[in-house]
């Protein structure tokens, strides 16, 4: 009789939310009957019109593409996101993350408001005991540290790290206040992480130190290396319009050759698929480089020829490299004799694994399609050897001539935005320009010999280093948009570090890093801000999007634009004068935007009030283009505006030579150092060529651990609708499995479906696997998304365990590229 | 009989505590959990243990109202002994069924009214719903019109003709249920309608054996001579070959089952080499035929009971494999939703079996102490007293000495 | 009246599932019950394995086999645009429509949540329904299976007839890429990137759908179960192609 009372108790009837309500109760005779005989009453009023429904145009922030979205709000509550029309990159589409942005705003799991830690100890599932505090209190914390360290001349020991920056009013804002405060740590961007591989290697060759801008509607084949083009490759949304124009609608169909470790739904989508080993891409590059030559496919206006017209490379055969002309590149005979001469499909197909037959089908089909582009990311560059497997990929656009080509590939302009409402250069006080600050490295030493001298960041290292006390112990660390504990390889170490440093968050979720937090600034998300956004490389010409909040804050957040300015006006002396006169991040965009005033968008955008209601300022057309070897400017009606060898030096090769250098002016500069750290030839390490890739780990197969195409940038994990989305050959349906060849697994004896165990030499991990043939028997697959030990309940503890953990953190000693997808592991029931 | 009344109040005690302790989980785990309380899903499994529960007695209650009418109509005053017993407890099975399918209804009040006049003739269940209705109602007027003391088979002619079209058309629609589901081929065929006839028919007489014991509690010296002669004369033949009827259909199901190549028939390898698929047919049927073949063993009252207990298991198993293995196939689901589903009752489903098993017990133990099914068999009523036949096995000579 | 189809050309899906979270948020589905789907497969051998994908929403059946064994007519074929919809007010939740239908896109929405921890308690309704997300759209039609559930009924895609139903009539073609169209046009057609889906008036001899059914020989899931799809698959278009039944006969006009 007990239980019918407690069934019948309303209390107990509403504490049990997801019931069938009307069956418990209906059947019990007590208020759900008539719930059971009653029409469900309409929730509105009256049928929902649009007309009663605002829509923002604001940008989206799941991956650094910055499409254009119309967020629909109405009532004061976030409903819709959908691709804006308007929008270059959107054109009123969306990718799957796209709609998902509401769930981010809505998260259960949101920081509410600044925050101190009370429990002095800091631990993985330690709790931090955090207290609300004023916004007063939070930033006069930050700034007395900061105020302090200046006093004692320790500047240095704060550090400033960033993932995703944004524009002029976040991360823009960062290199002013490392100069002004003293700190060369501020900022120190995660390029390191992500993708910094291709930028070197474009640096090392064309002289851009830049991801590039494709015109692949031009483009009649595209070769990807390891690029994801249908998971993760930017701005994902609009490579699927892309693909379903090139691949559906455009005559002739673009021919694509996919090259990657696993087979995922790019591959499942090319003509040709390519399971390639992984670290090896570069041999598949080089053979194919070394196919052009011999069957003379390259691109002779662009590259140059011989003199007299007869093809003289041979393989395994010495060119006098006088017998050469060469155009636009620069060591193409010298590359030849020392690398490519030996180099044949046959000896590729020994390193790669592929096929010979495959090769040589892709070399000759890649040097006889016109306009054609490589592309490569983190898969082919991500390795010891990454440098080398890029500009190898990179040389065959080169080869086929597609470098700033109709079809082919450039790189990104910026917007034409106003400048700053004031100079920093005028706030510098004498401590700012020689204190003692100056003396120091940079935590992570990047651009010192004993680290990484030619890299661009080595966020992965300032963990460790502090760590280590090598060159410093960091006293104060802030961090914008980045997890560092989750993202960084070996996270074991940066918890180890974090320990012993005071640390600021700015993240508005629980991450992993902010569990380690003494102090929580929860920024806005994103649907929430004001904030600038320059395109990412896109077409090449130039883009300025807008994030324009479509509500009011639901919480007492700030954005971190507005965050770092309030603490820069505590700043004591004339620091703290250059953050008055800058006043808050509406002014900085305010004053961006008068740039527009002179140059006005194509849309008609010329000020902040039409950026604001547009979302998006652009111009439609790139500067500059390489017709059949010759350079041409833009004149406002089309390329006729021929450009000299020195204009071309200045805007497209940025190189000594002016040209696209095979042989590498940047690393022979560097060539002692180089060779000291890598065991390299003195003669050779310009070049691209063929190395081994060295395999951390201690295990026998590769990890190999994607981002896929329901990722959404530290949030992915947390998102209902992702989570239970998160296919197609990686996830499952709520969960994730590690992708595992049945070979492979016969061999050790685990069956599809068992738990498995994963250990490197740091730890191990544990998950459940299936059995695919699309994986590789050297390789086992799973995503980098799962693991999550914080960042709220959907995320935390769901399997199988983060990658981070058993990955080893290994650099490529050129580029500074962490490389993620370089660990081998071992793997054994669980 | 003071006795018999003792342990039928017993029976109804351990029935109603039962029902009520089952009904209490049940309802506490819906009040918690809703239908996430039972093992269903959306990847393909829509009906589990509860429709099997539910589908198990009302096909039992049509096969004993069949009997019963059956009876009426062509047997005579011979298997007079067990027709009130059969009708009373083609009520009661309904009324277990019933409850477990209210349970596993999104909206069961809903039901009562939207069903009858919504009019959906293309809709199976709409006509089953429809026959249930005077199914049930012609059943509670027999029921009525024996409760008489002094009725004859003679004036129930009619309302056994109705009675029985009424049942054969509630398991025929039932049939349809499943068997017009063409895109499932291990439902569907033109003669699962004449299955269920058959599989019915056998439920009601393993029913009519096991719960007429019970009435007696399992004492075979204390039945009445009326159903001794009708236990040990064609009943148990008529079980044995509706056993035997039954496994044909299944045997053959199976068979082209297997053979079949068509997407969907897969399942027959997999409930083909289930344990309890072979439970079901060597335990649960093949057994129980050979004892019920056997002159020797078939008359044995002991027999009888444990033919009739394995069959009444053995049919809950087939309708489980049955109505389970028409959904093991998901329907487009992609490579992630296994190729075979699987399914297990969870805790508050197999509580809900409890929940009919008992609630049928206390109805039927209600009839057999205020409805007097008992009354017929009994010499001292109606039928005359005959010694006992020859047929009369060793085993109840023994008992009975 | 028109029949809306949809036509999805596989030449071009990516397989990016946009099309099911546009579908998820706009009709404010629990994680992992799609009403539109991308369904993934694979078959072969390591190096030569093919992986294949494929996009499925509620087929809207001319001859809807869930319809006809709906046993309270909660489940109804819609005369004004042959949409196929659930009248949450009539449904008993018996699920009959979710066995009788063989394209496995029906859902009873009180079954265990297939992400943990269920999303349905941590944002409670207060008035009986399943869930209430502070982001649910303000669109709410019980009677047509709009709006969050209440408990005990089966739902399913509407083809977003609270947009389609409000296109301007004798419409042939709901395009999103025309400004003017696009609030009409259903979630998923409109967010696909790569425009592999249109949407248009079947019975119009004239629209783009009937042209590129036409043209590109569209085809449909499971004919053979006599449901008559209203949503056409193309890939290839050979003129040259697999019947989907062995006598092709005209549809009905809805």
């Amino acid at each position: 009789m007990e239980i019918i009372k407690t069934l019948l108790s309303r209390r107990r009837f509403l504490q049990a939310s997801g019931t069938a309500g009307a069956v418990g109760a209906a059947a019990l005779g007590s208020g759900g009957v008539l719930t059971a005989l009653k029409p469900v009453r309409a929730q509105a009023a009256s049928p929902p019109t649009y007309h009663a429904t605002k829509i923002t145009k604001s940008i989206c922030h799941q991956c650094p593409a910055r499409c254009g979205i119309d967020v629909y709000t109405t009532d004061g509550r976030v409903h819709a996101i959908y691709g804006s029309s308007e929008h270059p990159i959107s054109n009123g589409k969306l990718c799957p993350k796209g709609p998902l942005g509401t769930y981010i705003l809505y998260d259960p799991d949101r920081f509410k408001g600044p925050m101190k830690r009370t429990n002095p100890q800091k631990g993985r599932d330690i709790d931090p005991g955090f207290v609300p505090i004023s916004w007063e209190e939070a930033l006069d914390t930050v700034a007395g540290r900061l105020n302090t360290l200046r006093d004692k001349g320790e500047s240095h020991r704060f550090a400033l790290c960033f993932g995703r920056g944004w524009g002029a009013s976040c991360a823009g804002l960062l290199g002013p206040f490392g100069k002004l405060y003293g700190s060369q740590n501020v900022p120190i961007g995660h390029s390191s992480m992500c993708s910094d591989g291709s930028m070197l290697s474009k640096a090392a060759t064309d002289g851009n130190a830049s991801y590039s801008a494709y015109d692949y509607r031009n483009a009649n084949m595209l070769l990807m290396f390891g690029v994801g083009f249908l998971e993760a490759f930017r701005p994902y949304n609009n490579n699927m319009q892309v693909w379903g124009y090139i691949r559906g609608e455009r005559v002739p169909k673009t021919r694509i050759t996919a090259v990657d470790v696993h087979l995922n739904t790019t591959l499942a989508g090319a003509d040709r698929a390519l399971l390639i080993k992984p670290g090896t891409d570069g041999a598949l590059a080089l053979a194919i480089a070394h196919v052009i030559l011999t069957e003379g496919l390259w691109e002779r206006p662009f590259v140059g020829d011989f003199k007299d017209g007869v093809n003289r490379f041979k393989t395994g055969q010495h060119v006098d490299p006088g017998t050469f002309e060469e155009k636009w590149v620069k060591g193409l005979i010298e590359w030849w004799n020392i690398e490519l001469k030996d180099r044949t499909p046959e000896w590729a197909a020994e390193i790669t694994t592929l096929y010979e037959r495959d090769i040589l089908a892709t070399a000759r089909e890649f040097g006889s399609t016109r306009p054609a582009i490589a592309l490569f990311e983190r898969g082919v560059h991500a390795h010891s050897n990454g440098i080398l497997n890029g500009m190898a990929v990179h040389s065959l656009n080169a080869l086929v001539g597609s470098l700033f080509a109709k079809g082919g590939l450039m790189y990104q302009m910026g917007p034409s935005y106003g400048a700053m409402p004031v100079k920093e250069d005028d706030f510098m006080d004498d401590y700012a320009k020689s204190g003692p600050w100056k003396a120091q490295p940079r935590i992570d030493l990047q651009g010192h010999e004993d680290g990484y001298l030619i890299a661009k960041n080595m966020l992965q290292e300032v963990g460790p280093n502090s760590l280590a006390g090598k060159p410093y112990k960091l006293d104060t660390v802030m961090f914008y948009l980045t997890n560092p504990i989750w993202t960084a390889p070996d996270g074991r170490a940066w918890e180890d570090a974090l320990k012993e440093v005071f640390v600021v968050d700015t993240s508005p979720f629980p991450g992993e890093t902010a569990m380690f937090a003494d102090l929580i600034l929860p920024d806005h998300t994103y649907l929430e801000r004001l904030q600038d956004a320059p395109t990412y490389p896109f077409q090449g010409w130039p883009m300025a999007q807008l994030r324009v909040p479509a509500i009011k804050p639901l919480y007492d957040t700030k954005y971190f634009g507005d965050t770092l300015i309030e603490i820069g006006k505590r700043i004591k002396g004339r620091t703290g004068e250059y953050y008055q006169a800058l006043g808050d991040s509406e002014n900085v965009i305010r004053h961006l935007a008068k740039g527009f005033e002179t140059d006005p968008g194509d849309n008609g955008v010329d000020s902040f009030d039409s950026w604001k209601e547009k979302g998006v300022w652009y111009k439609k057309n790139y500067k500059w283009r390489q017709i059949g070897g010759a350079f041409f400017e833009w004149d406002g009606k089309g390329y006729n505006t021929p450009m000299t060898a020195e204009q071309v030096k200045k805007e497209l090769f940025k190189t000594d030579s002016g040209r696209f250098e095979i042989r590498s002016g940047k690393l022979e500069h560097h060539a002692d150092w180089i060779a000291a750290k890598t065991g390299r030839d003195k003669d050779k390490l310009m070049f691209p060529h063929w190395e081994e890739p060295q395999h951390p780990g201690g295990g026998d197969l590769y990890m190999v651990t994607p981002k896929a195409a329901m990722h959404a940038e530290g949030r992915g994990a947390n998102l209902p609708v992702a989570i239970a989305n998160f296919q197609p050959v990686l996830g499952g349906r709520g969960t994730v499995y590690i992708e595992i060849n049945p070979k492979t697994a016969r061999e050790r004896g685990i069956a599809d479906g068992d738990l498995v165990r994963l250990k490197s030499h740091l730890g191990s991990i544990e998950g459940h696997c299936r059995f695919f043939e699309g994986c590789r028997p050297d390789t086992v697959v799973f995503p980098m998304e799962n693991g999550h030990w914080a960042m709220g309940r959907w995320a935390k503890g769901r399997s199988p365990g983060h990658c981070g953990e058993i990955t080893v953190n290994q650099s490529d000693r050129v580029t500074g590229q962490c490389s993620y997808y370089t660990t081998k592991v071992s793997i054994e029931r669980a | 009989m003071n006795t018999v009344k003792t342990k039928q109040t017993g029976i109804l005690s351990v029935a109603l505590i039962g029902f009520l302790v089952s009904a209490g989980l049940v309802l506490d785990n819906l009040a918690q959990y809703g239908h996430a309380a039972l093992n269903t899903n959306n990847l393909g499994i829509s009906w589990g243990f509860p429709i099997v529960v539910y589908d198990y007695f009302l096909l039992t209650s049509t096969g004993l109202a069949m009997l019963a009418s059956l009876a009426i109509v062509f047997g005579g005053e011979t298997f007079r002994p067990v027709i009130k017993r059969a009708v009373w407890l083609a009520l009661a099975g309904l009324a277990g069924g019933v409850a477990v399918l209210f349970l596993e209804l999104g909206h069961p009040l809903r039901a009562l009214w939207a069903i009858p006049f919504s009019f959906a003739f293309s809709s199976p269940l709409y006509w089953k719903v429809m026959c249930v209705s005077f199914y049930v109602l012609s059943l509670l007027i027999l029921m009525a019109r024996m409760l008489k003391s002094h009725w004859t088979i003679a004036e129930l002619r009619i309302n056994g003709i109705v009675t029985l079209v009424l049942a054969l058309g509630v398991t025929s629609i039932a049939g349809v249920v499943y068997g017009s589901q063409s895109f499932r081929p291990f439902w569907a065929s033109g003669d699962i309608p004449i299955a269920f006839i058959f599989e019915s028919l056998l439920g009601g007489l393993a029913f009519i054996f096991f719960f007429t014991y019970l009435a007696y509690a399992f004492n075979p010296a204390a039945l009445p001579t009326g159903v001794k002669r009708l236990f040990t004369g064609p009943l148990p033949r008529l079980l044995a070959l509706a056993i035997f009827v039954h496994l044909l259909f299944v045997l053959a199901r199976m068979a082209s089952g297997l053979y079949g190549n068509l997407e969907g028939l897969q399942v027959w390898h997999h409930v083909a080499t289930s344990p309890l698929f072979y439970a079901e047919i060597l335990l649960g049927l093949v057994l129980p035929l050979v004892l019920l073949m056997r002159p020797g063993t078939r008359n044995n009252p002991w027999v009888q009971m444990l033919a009739s207990f394995l069959v009444m298991n053995a049919l809950l198993v087939s309708r489980y494999e049955y109505i389970l293995g028409g959904q093991l196939v998901p329907m487009f689901k992609g490579a992630w939703a296994p190729a075979l589903l699987s399914y297990f009752p969870s805790p508050t489903e197999w509580l809900m079996l409890l929940i009919a098993i008992f609630l049928s017990n206390t109805f039927n133990a209600l009839g057999e102490l205020f409805l007097g099914l008992s009354s017929e068999g009994d010499p001292s009523a109606r039928v005359e007293p005959e010694p006992l036949g020859a047929q009369w096995g060793e085993g109840g000579e023994r008992l009975a000495s | 009246m028109a029949k809306w189809g949809m036509v999805i050309d596989l030449d071009k899906c990516t397989g990016c599932q946009a099309c099911t979270t546009a579908c998820s948020m706009e009709n404010n589905r629990l994680p992992g019950e799609n009403w539109q789907d991308v369904l993934f497969y694979h078959e072969g051998t390591y190096p030569n394995v093919k992986l294949m994908w494929f996009p499925r929403p509620c087929m809207h059946c001319e001859n809807p086999s869930c319809v006809s064994v709906c046993p309270t007519k909660a489940t109804y074929k819609d005369p004004h645009g042959g949409f196929v919809l659930m009248d949450w007010n009539r449904c008993i939740g018996c699920k009959y429509c979710q066995v009788a239908c063989p394209y496995g896109v029906r859902f009873y929405v009180d079954e265990k949540a297939p992400v943990q921890p269920d999303i349905r308690t941590v944002f409670p309704s207060a008035d009986g329904r399943v869930w209430d997300p502070p982001y649910r759209g303000p669109q709410d039609d019980p009677g047509r299976g709009i709006g969050i559930q209440p408990h005990g009924v089966v739902s399913k895609c509407t083809f977003c007839y609270h947009r389609v139903s409000k296109a301007p009539a004798g419409i042939a073609d709901l395009d999103e890429d025309i400004p003017a169209l696009k609030e009409y046009v259903p979630a998923c057609v409109r967010t696909c990137a790569p425009k592999a889906r249109f949407f248009g008036d079947l019975d119009n001899p004239e629209s783009t759908v009937n042209k590129l059914i036409a043209d590109k020989s569209g085809v449909r899931l499971k004919d053979e179960t006599g449901n008559k799809p209203q949503v056409y698959y193309l890939s290839g278009g050979a003129a040259a192609s697999v019947p989907s039944l062995r006598s092709m006969t005209p549809s009905d006009p809805a």
